[in-house]
């Protein structure tokens, strides 16, 4: 196993024979929500801790909603939307690509039940520097769906117009999250 | 099991700087991957990425498809704009958020990456960019630069280093 040195906080192999030797990585996980067959209306993570870089949430939703491409936001620190949120998107569905942008936290769109049985979206959404008081947050991700007939891939971007560090993320839409929906939250050092 | 993600290094800019380097990167990894959140002092966006300081833009390539808030543009040149920052004139204390990866970083062939970037700004104008890239050097990536296309990197821009095994 590694040993960590307290003085320094640097990592070392253990120095007994025949141990496998064990880096520590950069990439934890923190919390993960698995969506249960009621759905979930908003997916929160809470008391985030501040000992990382960066975060990174790797989704796998879908939404209850009738309509393909229903609207998702990402509010921080218990704060819904207001003034001062933007969000823009470079996406294309196949057959064009398109540019678009807004003034809330939208951050993507979700697959919905009725069109697309068991197809889900997936995103990868970065918040880098989430415990810096200098800067407002920039949310980056990487999303897409496939409905076999539809979807879309793009790349989606959310300005969170707070400079406080951010304890608490709410990912939320107009109706629920669907069963198996899954959200991983990662700590990166 | 998690990503097997490893910090190599990681820049703070705590005054405006001209460039931003990691040098000296080793060689015990499978990709890099960089994660940038940065800002301009000038309105220009460009953030060139340049490789074991090769200074000649001949040996760089990339295609990208950008959204600007309204339209979409597409882009094919010579060149190592491979990332983004924050313009002066976006909103205040707004930084983009891009991330690089670099496969197979130690070939002997061409090296190719890909990048997502991003920036922000309460407003119409911003850059949404998913980009692939060339460098035709064939020696291990051992050192990464930054420079803006015009201007300095402003301060409290980051830039984190980490292996992939």
């Amino acid at each position: 196993m590694a040993i960590r040195s307290l003085k320094t906080g640097t990592f070392t192999r253990s120095g007994m024979a025949g141990n496998p030797v064990i880096m520590p990585g950069s990439y934890e996980s923190i919390a993960t929500v698995d969506v249960g067959a009621g759905g979930a209306a908003t997916i929160t993570f809470s008391n985030i801790p501040q000992t990382y870089t960066h975060l990174q949430i790797r989704c796998f939703a879908r939404t209850t909603g009738p309509t393909n491409g229903e609207n998702t936001y990402i509010y921080f620190n218990n704060t819904s939307n207001g003034t001062g949120y933007a969000w823009h998107v470079v996406r294309g569905d196949g057959a064009s690509v398109v540019g678009a942008g807004g003034a809330n936290a939208r951050i993507v769109a979700n697959v919905g039940t009725t069109n697309t049985t068991s197809t889900y979206s997936a995103m990868i959404i970065d918040v880098l520097d989430y415990s810096n008081t200098n800067k407002n947050k920039t949310v980056r991700n990487l999303y897409g769906w496939d409905a076999n007939g539809s979807g879309y891939i793009g790349l989606a971007s959310t300005l969170v117009p707070q400079t406080a560090a951010t304890t608490q993320i709410d990912i939320d839409l107009a109706y629920n999250f669907g069963q198996y929906s899954t959200f991983a939250l990662y700590g990166v050092n | 099991m998690a990503l097997q993600l490893f910090k190599i290094a990681d820049v703070t800019v705590a005054s405006p700087v001209t460039i931003v380097t990691f040098n000296n990167i080793p060689s015990g990894y499978t990709d890099l991957i960089l994660k940038y959140s940065a800002r301009s002092t000038t309105t220009t966006t460009a953030l060139q990425t340049l490789f074991n300081n090769d200074q000649n833009a001949a040996n760089y390539n990339y295609r990208s498809v950008s959204g600007n808030g309204a339209s979409v543009v597409n882009d094919a040149q010579t060149n190592w704009y491979f990332s983004v920052s924050n313009p002066s004139n976006a909103t205040a204390l707004t930084f983009s958020s891009g991330e690089i990866y670099i496969p197979n970083y130690t070939s002997s062939n061409q090296k190719s990456l890909s990048v997502d970037s991003v920036t922000e700004n309460n407003a119409t104008a911003v850059v949404t960019q998913l980009l692939v890239g060339r460098w035709t050097g064939t020696a291990a990536i051992t050192r990464i630069d930054f420079y803006q296309l015009s201007g300095s990197t402003d301060t409290n821009s980051t830039f984190t280093l980490y292996g992939v095994l």
